[in-house]
């Protein structure tokens, strides 16, 4: 479960998160919702520690706040919008160096790489070095690195980018398992559809703020429109009136 | 199970012996000294001439354990943070601090190699002491160990890899510059014979002319270059805190 408080935070005076509060229940995909500069992607980076908020703060699993990020970093796994990997590392050392980081014991270990390798369909590229991957096998590379230490929360920015049809096929199918075993899942998208598809709970993000949350459903309702798209503009285009309303 | 530290700096050995095109630049670097200083000494005599062998010596291994870590420098950093596998370093549960110290161990290991394997062929093509040699090691290793960490503060403040290739490779010019500033202005040289990479040179100056080598000295010297190695690293750690330097570039 991740719960987020009146988060803050700014670069130089740019403020690109002003006060964000939301939560993400086990058992369910959240989704973030925004369009591009919203505040999604840092509102990400501060969930899973590696930026520190100015204001507000994070609770994870019930776990108090602290100033310590690898209380958050251990309970989370990410796949953000930096999916580097090692170019000279195969597949499997690539996955083993992050296991070993996380601490998971070198026994346990093998068995999970095989185990996560088998779930994303990675096994015939398990041995290869991972120069020369299309965007595709990257992705699912990096997506292996963050499930592989079976964290309760998973946070993804746009996972379906560079992704083949079958590709995002299996890796929704993948996410509704997770979700149905309890997990925590996090998806920040401007790709309304697969907000739609996937998401149990949408949390609409405009100028560094939440601006509605709900059910897709509930929140079509709330704004009288025929689909999530419709209520998309009329919720962002509502609080773009509002910002410039207040400046003038 | 291995601690963080050395399981970053594993890893950086691991990748970065795989890299060919730079294992052969190192190496290179490692044996051009010996190659130009045995081609010299074919055609010098006395006892003068081998002063100056050893002081030409002297120069190519302090380069040497400059060089030795440099490329490993530049992708330790700032090639992380270009190929943007740096972000999904840091958000593993370990202290940034951690991160520092395995990638200096790294640099250093290459660091170290390069100057061993420079001085294994000084003592393969001139006929220096083995003594000479080893006090020579023992000099340059602490200096190959501050080097390492100069050169891990670079990377972590540049960018991209372009602009730590830039900047490192200027580096070089540093134990060349302080050498031929010493020359030019010997009597600085009390003031400066316990600081990095000045201390070192004129500690080898010392032996390059048969001088008798003072036991503190060397301990002194020793000691503020590690003291050096020490802060350059916590000024890394502590860059690799702030947000600019993680998503700048």
């Amino acid at each position: 479960m991740i719960q987020t408080t009146h988060l803050q935070k700014s670069f130089g005076a740019v403020q690109a998160v002003q006060d964000l509060s939301f939560n993400a229940p086990d058992g369910a995909i959240t989704g973030l919702l925004g369009s591009n500069g919203a505040g999604k992607t840092t509102t990400l980076r501060m969930i899973c520690g590696v930026l520190q908020p100015d204001r507000g703060s994070v609770r994870i699993d019930n776990v108090a706040p602290s100033s310590d990020p690898r209380l958050l970093q251990s309970r989370v796994g990410a796949l953000l919008d930096h999916i580097g990997i090692y170019p000279r590392l195969t597949t499997r050392e690539n996955l083993n160096y992050f296991g070993e980081l996380r601490g998971i014991p070198r026994g346990q270990l093998a068995k999970r790489v095989d185990q996560v390798l088998s779930q994303l369909g990675l096994e015939a590229i398990a041995d290869r070095r991972t120069a020369g991957f299309s965007q595709g096998e990257r992705m699912k590379t990096a997506l292996a690195r963050a499930i592989l230490h079976s964290p309760q929360n998973l946070l993804l920015d746009e996972p379906g980018n560079g992704l083949d049809v079958p590709s995002v096929r299996a890796v929704r199918l993948l996410l509704r398992q997770m979700r149905d075993s309890g997990m925590c899942i996090v998806l920040s998208s401007h790709i309304l559809d697969e907000v739609r598809i996937l998401c149990d709970h949408v949390a609409v993000v405009s100028g560094g703020r939440i601006v509605a949350q709900g059910a897709p459903g509930d929140l079509c309702r709330e704004t009288a429109s025929a689909s999530l798209e419709d209520a998309y503009m009329k919720l962002t285009n509502n609080q773009e009136n509002l910002e410039c309303s207040a400046s003038l | 199970m291995l601690s963080q530290p050395l399981i970053v700096a594993r890893k950086e050995i691991q990748d970065h012996l795989r890299d060919t095109r730079s294992v052969i630049s190192s190496l290179f670097y490692a044996l051009m000294g010996p190659m130009v200083v045995g081609m010299v000494s074919i055609a010098t005599r006395g006892q003068k001439a081998s002063e100056v062998l050893f002081s030409m010596m002297a120069v190519f291994a302090l380069v040497a354990g400059f060089v030795g870590g440099m490329n490993v420098a530049i992708d330790a950093i700032a090639g992380e943070r270009e190929r943007r596998s740096l972000l999904p370093l840091l958000m593993n549960p370990l202290l940034r601090r951690d991160v520092i110290i395995g990638k200096w161990l790294a640099i250093s290991l290459f660091a170290v190699a390069g100057l061993v394997l420079n001085l294994l062929g000084f003592a393969l093509v001139v006929s220096f002491s083995p003594a000479r040699l080893l006090i020579v090691a023992f000099t340059l290793i602490p200096l190959a160990l501050f080097a390492a960490a100069l050169e891990l503060l670079i990377s972590t403040s540049c960018h991209n890899i372009k602009e730590a290739h830039t900047y490192l490779s200027l580096i070089i010019f540093v134990p060349m510059g302080i050498g031929m500033f010493l020359v030019f202005f010997p009597h600085m040289a009390r003031a400066w014979m316990f600081l990095p990479v000045a201390g070192q040179q004129l500690l080898i100056e010392l032996v390059a002319k048969g001088g008798q080598l003072s036991l503190l000295s060397f301990s002194l010297l020793t000691v503020t270059t590690l003291a050096f190695a020490a802060a350059t690293l916590a000024i890394a750690a502590h860059l690799l805190q702030r947000d600019d330097v993680v998503y700048g570039g």
